[in-house]
């Protein structure tokens, strides 16, 4: 299209000649003298034997033929590339949007923004207020992403310390300053142990009232606030998102990755959901649930992208060019989420984003620089990091290693995957059970049953991102009982003796325990009506089982040092295995095998790391992560959520197989009509009772309902809001005004006697994408994933035979792969 | 539950008032050791801390721990430092009183408007039920045709606060149609 660079003032002017060297010869408006050379022939003899549904049954076709319309090859190519393109037309109001749970035009929408941008350089020359203009709107893209950075890091630097001082409050409080949490609390105390993690400052509950620290008075008192805090939180969230904004719960990044493929829900990025899923993530994390924050945070950086882009009509008013922004947003979100810039925007390439220029990825770097810059001032943790489970590895990896990293990996692919299985059921039965119509119960009751059973076992107890901390930790000098190893401390420089002690095999109980009670509980969890992502909840069903191999690699190579696996590289007097680098590249399987990405899983991980060491162990993890839950079963979670709920969303990794047709999957199908508006000869009367009999989306200009000769395509909420508009603007528009498409024409073509008509070439789109009607669906399915089509019209020997939209391609995808086909959620 | 509503309703009235001790610095300089009596026993299990505010250039074995327990390993410092971790760290407690503070308002006044929603909304709303109907249809075409409308300016100010609430109230219930009676979304 830019190969025909046009000044946009010329335009009418082009426009309308054009038109009338197309049109000044073949038709005359409706007048029928001028089709003389219409054609009838029958084409139903070929194939109409074998492909019985083809439109060729439908018998005589009318064939125009227009030989000066096609000799003017560059000026129809000008015509075409801004027709309907309402470049002047924003003084109707709403053009452009688009209802809910409607797909967007990609086409249409980022040949509209193509259109102002050349009218802004058009008047760039004209005054210095244009040109101060001009320079706004180009940069005004990156003054939104470098906002929405900004406001990404602040809610998410108050997400984090709101999590972590709500966390600790259900252990006790510090009275002196009841904002800190209790690693605050005791900040400058040394009087901590590591027995009880607990300083004079702050109070446990049993402390609070009056009761000792320890005995089992004390043990029944914290028991029973924790679950008395954990319920109230919960209770707190669900109430909240069900009151103010339901669309805030669960994980968001399902619905984030359908609407930046161009679904519209609206609300879903709005203000409410925004605070909403703030207050409620805090709760819900604090309340113990077994979920995490870092999905919920792509779908917070979401909504401050829509919010701050409605900031710039250039972005908010372009629903393409807004899915830019929010592209940028959600790799800030992982950004902060993780700590991760470069992890963030791979992520947003990778799983999420649908049309990611190169642009967008400079925004999305820039957006997920400032926004990790932020979060790093804010300094949440106080450990420097933008996580609070960022560990640092110095030593070098074996090779040999890489056969349990492989084993992890599998490991890892096989959680996963009995993880999606078991939660993807259980959400269906949620949807089809009665068990959906109690949403808040549901959320009290596995608050309840959580905190009655993680209280017990400590490393259930504690914040999910503190255990993960704890298992990515190599054992350094501290002493938790996970590094209870009888080493020999007199001599620093021979550590080598690390058998392990009893603390550690009673640690590895309970991390066993720990597993499957996480396990079983994100099933449960993941889905319920509250603010939940499962980044953090994967990455420690990962870890746990990534310590207990890394251990018992460990204590392998202890006990044969001279086994020929060990002698090579582990003779030497160091400790050679680091089981909290088995941990995370079992955090990183799982991950990967939950979510199916690869490339930015690594890279977060590596970027939690702190070193590019561990990349290959972590490669070979994610891969035969994904290799073994891609055979067992087909999709990530996200992608099979999105299945569940029948979004529509037409993945780019599928392949559509089937051999049918565009005419087989087109509407009408036979014995209807097909619904069409003519260009000149309808009356605001009939454009208005086909509006009101018909629920089509769209309608196909044709020349006249004879000939079926295709002018182009208007939207149904296009044509409302003109209508309404015009009949308050216009004087004397009536039911029996003319409705003239056609754009050369004006009041000139009117009837002298009759009301004015009403002229609606501007919402007209002249350049529908066609196809034939026995294009293979193949190439259908690749126009409409590539393109970004809402619609393409069938033609047969250029005369319009029927429209196939993107849900009708939906349903026949779900169709052809035996699955209901109402299942697609669509307006 | 009345315990949590007591708390969250006395506390940030305390907050301001009660001084804080003058123990919370923003810096510290964190340093794990062995005790000094493990030096001489084989098997070092207990550890202890050191803290202390000193620049971060200073967060170290010398800085830190010799000060305070160089008498005890007096001779034997190359063998006990080298065991000791020292991170130092910073924060800031404005911003994580500021932050926290804003969290227990923002729950606090959503829990109002939530019961202000529940309890006493009905009963205003089924006496402006009349007008209800009225207005959303004005305003429906106010938004369409601009601000042409000449009303009064507390009039008006407040039809427009009262419309965008039933608008989003409206919404709200479409969402919850969506989620939790059809369960098309968000399962």
């Amino acid at each position: 299209m830019e190969r025909f660079p046009l000044k946009a003032t010329k335009m009418a002017a082009t426009y309308q000649s054009v038109y009338k060297k197309g049109t000044s010869q073949g038709n005359g408006h409706g007048d029928p003298s001028g089709e003389d050379d219409m054609v009838n022939i029958n084409t139903g003899s070929q194939r109409a034997a074998d492909t019985p549904t083809t439109p060729t049954s439908h018998g005589t076709f009318q064939l125009y033929e227009h030989g000066t319309r096609y000799s003017d090859a560059s000026a129809t190519w000008d015509a075409v590339m801004f027709s309907g393109l309402p470049g002047e037309a924003d003084d109707i109001p709403g053009i452009g949007q688009y209802e809910d749970f409607h797909t967007i035009d990609w086409q249409r929408d980022i040949a509209r923004d193509r259109m102002r941008h050349r009218y802004i350089v058009k008047k760039r020359q004209d005054s210095i207020w244009d040109l101060i203009k001009g320079a706004h709107d180009a940069w005004s893209g990156w003054v939104c992403v470098l906002l929405v950075g900004i406001c990404t890091g602040v809610v998410a630097g108050v997400i984090d310390i709101g999590a972590s001082w709500m966390t600790d409050l259900k252990f006790g409080i510090c009275p002196q300053a009841f904002w800190f949490n209790r690693e605050q609390c005791c900040w400058s105390n040394d009087e901590i142990t590591f027995d009880r993690e607990n300083c004079s400052e702050w109070l446990t509950w049993p402390q609070v009232f009056g009761e000792s620290r320890d005995g089992p008075g004390a043990y029944i008192i914290s028991y029973l606030f924790y679950i008395v805090w954990a319920l109230t939180f919960a209770a707190l969230s669900a109430s909240l998102v069900r009151m103010f904004a339901p669309y805030a719960c669960g994980s968001g990044i399902p619905e984030i990755k359908t609407i930046l493929s161009g679904f519209i829900i609206r609300g879903y990025l709005g203000k409410w959901t925004l605070i909403i899923k703030s207050v409620g993530l805090i709760l819900s994390v604090s309340s113990g649930l077994s979920l995490g924050k870092e999905g919920p945070m792509v779908h917070i950086a979401c909504c401050l992208g829509n919010i701050l882009s409605y900031l710039f009509p250039k972005y908010g008013r372009n629903e393409a060019k807004k899915r830019e922004i929010l592209s940028a947003a959600a790799a800030a979100g992982v950004s902060v989420a993780f700590g991760a810039p470069i992890g963030g925007v791979l992520f947003s390439l990778e799983e999420v984003s649908y049309y990611f220029p190169l642009k967008t990825l400079w925004r999305s770097f820039f957006c997920a620089l400032i926004a990790a810059f932020i979060l790093r001032s804010i300094n949440p943790f106080g450990n420097e990091h933008l996580v609070l489970f960022y560990v640092e590895y110095n030593k070098p990896w074996k090779f040999f290693e890489l056969i349990p990293f492989v084993g992890l990996g599998i490991i890892g692919g096989c959680i996963a995957t009995i993880f999606i299985k078991a939660n993807i059921y259980w959400c269906r039965y949620r949807k089809y059970s009665k068990l959906g119509q109690y949403p808040v119960m549901e959320v009290l009751v596995i608050t309840l049953v959580t905190a009655i059973i993680a209280y017990p076992n400590p490393y259930t107890r504690m914040n999910t991102s503190q255990l993960i901390y704890l298992l990515f930790n190599q054992c350094g000098i501290s002493n938790t009982p996970l590094c209870d190893y009888k080493r020999n401390f007199t001599d620093l420089n021979t550590i080598e003796n690390a058998v392990a002690g009893d603390g550690v095999y009673r640690a590895m109980w309970l991390l066993t325990l720990a597993l499957i009670l996480k396990l079983v509980m994100t099933v449960f969890t993941f889905g319920i009506k509250v603010p939940c992502g499962l980044f953090i909840p994967s990455l420690a069903l990962g870890a746990i089982p990534g310590r207990i191999v890394g251990i018992g690699v460990e204590q392998l190579a202890n006990k044969y040092p001279k086994s020929w696996l060990f002698s090579g590289e582990c003779s030497s007097d160091d400790d050679c295995i680091t089981p909290g680098l088995y941990a995370m590249v079992g955090a990183a399987a799982v991950l990967g095998g939950v979510t199916r990405m690869t490339v930015s899983l690594v890279v977060i991980m590596f970027e939690l790391t702190g070193g590019v060491r561990y990349i290959v162990p972590l490669m070979a993890a994610a891969m035969a992560s994904k290799w073994v839950g891609d055979a067992l079963g087909k999709q990530g979670i996200y992608d099979a959520h999105i299945a569940l709920n029948g979004y529509p969303f037409l993945d780019s990794k599928d392949e559509f197989q089937h051999t049918s047709l565009a005419a087989d999957v087109m509407q009408p199908k036979r014995n209807e009509t097909l619904s069409v508006i003519t260009q000149d000869s309808m009356t605001v009367d009939d454009v208005e009772t086909l509006l009101k009999e018909t629920e089509h989306n769209g309608y196909p200009v044709v020349v006249s309902k004879e000939s079926q000769y295709l002018v182009g395509f208007v939207l149904r909420r296009d044509l409302n809001l003109a209508i309404a508009n015009a009949r308050r603007t216009i004087e004397g528009i009536t039911g029996q005004s003319v409705v003239i498409f056609a754009v050369g024409g004006g009041p000139t073509l009117a009837s002298p006697t009759g009301p004015p008509p009403l002229p609606l070439a501007r919402i007209l789109d002249l350049a529908p994408i066609t196809v034939t009607d026995q294009t293979p669906m193949e190439t259908v399915v690749d126009m409409f994933r590539k393109l970004g089509l809402r619609q393409t019209l069938v033609t047969h020997n250029g005369r319009l035979l029927g429209v196939i939209t993107k849900k009708d391609v939906l349903r026949h995808v779900k169709q052809m792969d035996n699955e209901d086909p109402n299942s697609v959620l669509f307006n | 539950m009345i315990s949590m509503k007591q708390l969250i309703l006395v506390i940030p009235v305390l907050v301001f008032f009660s001084p804080v001790s003058g123990s919370y610095d923003d810096k510290r300089c964190k340093c794990v050791c062995p005790r000094p009596a493990a030096l001489n026993s084989t098997i070092g299990s207990d550890r202890t801390l050191y803290i202390g505010n000193v620049p971060p250039n200073k967060c170290n074995c010398d800085g830190i721990i010799l000060p305070r327990v160089g008498e005890l390993i007096k001779g034997r410092e190359q063998e006990f430092c080298p065991q000791c971790e020292c991170i130092y760290e910073n924060r800031n407690t404005t911003i994580i009183q500021v932050v926290v503070i804003i969290v227990v308002w923002v729950i606090m006044l959503l829990v109002a408007y939530m019961g202000f929603l529940i309890c006493l909304d009905p009963l205003i709303n089924k006496r402006a039920k009349a007008s209800y109907q009225e207005h959303t249809n004005e305003d429906d075409e106010g938004t369409l045709g601009g601000p042409s409308q000449q009303m009064g300016a507390r009039g008006n100010v407040l039809n427009r606060v009262t419309h965008q609430q039933d608008k989003w109230k409206r919404q709200v219930r479409e969402q919850r149609r969506n989620i939790y009676d059809r369960h098309t979304m968000l399962n």
